[in-house]
């Protein structure tokens, strides 16, 4: 295992850049022109009503203490209330999470899945036909704007086709008791199949080429050549010696990727009407609902940071060189 | 010994020192396929005046002075058809390759020298520079991207110097770690330490003894740069932050898209620009995996 | 020794070929290799650095580069053919009959799993063992190569290099072979460990009545270890005998050489001289004899005509023109001059 030393290093560098990023974030929303209240402001209040509103947002004191009053409720998990809703940010971006959070793991298991596959299968086919004509494809999924595939694949497969809906997570009149209920109707599945799919095309080029790369080093290495000396059968040799040792990278990239995915679900999200964390950042970026933004975004980066902080504790679980150091 | 070298490379031509340190990937059949793609749209950008066969923001009438609007490819002479507005589907996909090679052109540059000037202060300097710069790519790294994109060119003026900015600011991290673990071998290197102790100033051991071999490094994450801002382009126009003033292929499919092009099944409006990314931004796939073969060479078995 | 007279014999290699396919040319690797192992003995392979001998064992195990083949010869192993075997057939006789040593246990034992699952793996997919039997065995074979059954547990990063050299011949005895390859086992090791490791081998060896393959560039490791040797220079087998024989009177120069450029193994001292030169480039070998070149011995006809390996006493071939002149030779080659005049 990782020494104590070293994972609290780690904690204290995770702490250190969330505090730098919502410090980026307060300067950006604080610093920018125009009223921050103009789009709360109904232009018939009159000043003294302007006013009492920015005292209510402690809008009125110096920038400096506007930080430090910032900080001490992020704290607290206070991010305010949201201008257009009228309800605390934090509750709405809690809310919203499990939808991000559902697409974008259901989205990247199915990626994952077929791409070590792939790629352990193109490694073990090396030099033939296959890697010639699949390696310029899976290229070309890396090369695609995600919310481009959204859109192909629902003119074709919602509208040209009619197998799927159009977008939402939910068909219109359908109603859950609980979220529970929601997540696990067939209605739900068929909202999430399309951008679900949008995602994973684009996001199984990464382990494929990773896995492969990595099965091309392994299946170098002396062990694996033993093992054939051994006369083992060809699946150990391929699966429990060569993709066994070449998986290890590519497992701790899963949680790079969900970092990378989150933030990049912005774009499917909006595609496809998915009412998830990225979709509400746009859409209360659009509507200058800045507290609901910066709450969103905040969110995004804890997820970011935390995964890139789990890649490196999965790596040094997985590999017994540093876990039985 | 050491000074005749130094001014044996100072006369060589700076062009074709910069060019032969660029080891262009022209061995490798896919790469040289890229090479021709970025040719042949650095071509069409430059000479979208001609090829456009209309201004590709006019909405078009006809002689009758109806709308010229949703027509099918080929429909009236419109060659790619024309969007719901009644403009020229065609003339705008040209358009869009010049903002499009502005937008990779100026991001690749900006990540490159950033990223490279990061990297080789960071290594040759270490100490304190190193960890602050370091501790800064850090924090570069837990900024979601795309968010970040769109916070900044939301709030600072919808343009596209904008959007290249804020990439800029971001996506230096990679570039800056790769080039700093390059510079800390090199900076080891004996002709670094003859030079050091022939007293050359740091400045100078830095620019003319170490950025020469970092260069082929920087062109490959400038190269890697030109696509992801190209997509990243698309996707801030296509969420509605982009340049109104400017034709992109993603202002162009956030039209199609506004415009329910999906529902009304117009393929011909939407497919091309998506087609044209691709296209422009797995050139540069291509042409950045021929260069790692030539920086990164593996043994074949 | 005495087994050593019978004429039971456990492998038979006929003039082996083995190419490396490079660019678009075939690379001879090992180039018309024939020599014999006796059941019960070990055999050293003995040659510089790029003399093919790693290849030539390997090829008998018929798992090679990707880039190499087997061009030529025949293997008889208890009469069988190795190279016209089906692969499924060949499998069936890796490493219940024939089993190897490599020579850095580290890079070839996995990572990532316990050395006691390494252990298993072969024990119950090859040897047909339940978990308990094997877990049984594995023990055993810890006690006989002298590592306390408690470390099955352990993965291979956490032995020493001796101690990992010790769970490769674990691992290479599990299924009770009749022949083990040991390609340089102890190379990597320092000299108190190598003799260590090579005393408890030749133990074992003369305990289980297996026959070895030890392949060294190390002449004083066949002097310590083998009963008999095959030299081998640029792909091809230039003497072959049984040690003491070999040793005492070497019949061809390159021998003589190698035997002035080792420390011995046994006891230090003495002048180490090295022979100059390197080996000829195997992509466009020298037509006549490839030791010509650095050969302190070398005639006219050496430079044109191979050699044919010819029998110079009961068992024991050499494949020099000069044969004759053995004697002579053994005499000036002595002499550290000798092969200081010819750099």
């Amino acid at each position: 295992m990782l020494g104590l030393k070293q994972i609290g290093g780690r904690l204290a560098q995770l702490i250190f850049v969330l505090w730098a990023v919502a410090t980026i974030l307060f300067l950006i929303f604080r610093l920018m022109p125009g009223n921050p209240l103009a789009a709360y402001i109904d232009p018939t209040f009159t000043e003294e009503q302007q006013l009492i509103l920015m005292a209510k947002f402690g809008l009125d004191r110096p920038l400096w203490e506007q930080y430090f009053i910032y900080l001490w409720n992020l704290l607290q998990g206070e991010l305010g209330d949201s201008f257009f809703y009228r309800q605390p940010v934090f509750d709405r971006v809690l809310e919203l999470l499990p939808n991000t959070l559902i697409l974008t793991f259901s989205s990247l298991i199915v990626a994952y899945a077929f791409g070590i596959i792939a790629g352990a299968w193109l490694a073990w086919r090396r030099g033939g036909l296959a890697e010639r004509v699949a390696i310029p494809i899976v290229l070309t999924t890396r090369a695609l704007p995600e919310f481009w595939l959204g859109m192909l694949l629902l003119a074709i497969f919602s509208f040209s086709l009619g197998w799927f809906p159009a977008g939402g997570t939910r068909s219109p009149g359908e109603e859950y008791s609980s979220l529970f209920a929601l997540y696990s109707s067939t209605d739900f599945l068929a909202h999430l199949v399309l951008p679900a799919a949008t995602l994973a095309i684009y996001s199984q080029g990464l382990p494929l080429l990773l896995m492969r790369s990595n099965m091309l080093d392994v299946m170098g290495e002396d062990f694996v050549t033993m093992a054939r000396i051994k006369g083992l059968s060809s699946w150990t040799v391929v699966v429990r010696h060569a993709a066994r040792n070449a998986l290890l990278p590519v497992v701790t990239s899963f949680a790079i990727a969900v970092g990378y995915q989150i933030q990049g679900n912005v774009v499917v999200e909006t595609v496809f009407s998915w009412p998830g964390l990225g979709r509400e950042l746009v859409n209360a970026v659009s509507a200058s609902d800045y507290p609901l933004a910066q709450g969103a975004f905040l969110m995004i980066a804890i997820v970011v940071v935390l995964m890139n902080l789990l890649a490196d504790l999965l790596y040094s679980l997985l590999d017994p060189r540093i876990s039985h150091a | 010994m050491h000074e005749s070298l130094d001014t044996q490379i100072e006369s060589r031509s700076l062009i074709k020192q910069f060019f032969d340190s660029l080891h262009l990937p022209t061995g490798d059949p896919f790469a040289v396929a890229g090479l021709i793609i970025y040719a042949a749209f650095v071509a069409v950008a430059l000479s979208a005046d001609v090829i456009a066969t209309h201004d590709p923001t006019e909405i078009l009438y006809t002689p009758a002075y109806e709308l010229a609007a949703d027509r099918s490819p080929g429909q009236e002479g419109y060659i790619l058809g024309t969007t719901s507005l009644g403009r020229d589907i065609f003339s705008q996909l040209v358009y869009g390759s010049r903002s499009a090679l502005l937008i990779g052109l100026t991001a690749a540059v900006m990540v490159a020298l950033i990223g490279t000037l990061v990297g080789l202060l960071a290594g040759y300097f270490g100490g304190l520079i190193d960890t602050i710069l370091m501790r800064l790519a850090d924090v570069a790294f837990g900024i979601p991207f795309l968010p970040f994109v769109i916070v900044l060119a939301a709030f600072l003026e919808p343009s596209i110097w904008n959007v290249v900015l804020a990439m800029a600011l971001v996506l230096w991290r990679d570039t800056g770690r790769v080039i700093r673990a390059q510079v800390l071998t090199l900076r080891t290197r004996a002709y670094v330490e003859a030079a050091r102790v022939s007293g050359s100033s740091d400045l100078k051991i830095v620019f003319t003894h170490i950025a020469p071999n970092v260069l082929p490094l920087s062109f490959l994450y400038g190269t890697i740069a030109i696509g992801w801002a190209i997509l990243t382009e698309a996707s801030i126009s296509f969420l509605g932050f982009g340049d109104p003033e400017t034709i992109s292929w993603g202002y162009m499919l956030q039209d199609a898209y506004a415009s329910q092009a999906l529902s009304q099944r117009a393929y011909y409006w939407f497919v091309p620009p998506g087609l044209c990314i691709i296209l422009v931004v797995v050139a540069g796939f291509f042409i950045s995996r021929g260069y790692e073969e030539i920086l990164f060479p593996k043994l074949k078995d | 020794m005495s087994e050593l007279q019978d004429n039971n014999i456990l492998l038979s290699v006929r003039d082996l070929k083995v190419a490396y396919r490079v660019g678009s040319k075939d690379v001879m690797a090992v180039d018309g290799a024939s020599f014999d192992v006796p059941a019960g003995a070990i055999v050293g392979v003995v040659g510089e650095s790029g003399c093919g001998k790693s290849t030539l064992v390997r090829a008998l195990t018929r798992v090679l580069a990707r880039s190499a083949r087997i061009a030529g010869g025949e293997a008889f192993f208890e009469g069988t053919e190795l190279f016209g075997l089906s692969e499924p057939d060949m499998n069936k006789l890796r490493w219940r009959d024939i089993a190897f040593i490599p020579q850095s246990a580290m890079n070839s034992l996995d990572p990532v799993y316990t050395v006691e699952a390494q252990l298993h793996e072969v024990l119950m997919q090859r040897g047909g063992m339940n978990r308990k039997e094997a877990r049984q065995r594995s023990a055993e074979l810890f006690e006989m190569v002298g590592i306390e059954p408690q470390r099955l547990r352990d993965y291979p990063h956490q032995f020493s290099g001796g101690m990992r050299q010790r769970v490769a011949i674990a691992l290479a005895l599990t299924l009770e072979p009749k022949l083990i390859i040991a390609d340089e086992p102890v190379t990597a090791l320092d000299v108190i460990v190598q003799r260590q490791i090579l005393d408890q081998l030749k133990e074992l060896q003369q305990r289980l009545g297996i026959s070895v393959i030890l392949v060294t560039h190390d002449i004083s490791v066949v002097a310590y270890t083998c009963d008999k040797m095959v030299v081998m220079y640029a792909g091809r087998v230039t003497e072959s005998g049984d040690t003491a024989t070999v040793l005492t009177a070497p019949f061809h120069p390159y021998t003589m050489g190698l035997y002035n450029a080792f420390p011995d193994l046994a006891a230090a001292g003495g002048v180490l001289t090295p022979i100059q030169g390197a080996p000829p480039s195997l992509i466009s070998p020298p037509p006549g004899c490839r030791f010509a070149e650095r050969c302190p011995f070398c005639q006219a006809a050496c430079r044109t005509v191979v050699p044919a390996l010819i029998e110079v006493s009961e068992g024991h071939n050499t494949a020099c023109h000069r044969v004759a002149e053995a004697a002579d030779l053994r005499v000036k080659a002595a002499a550290t001059e000798t092969w200081e005049a010819n750099a």
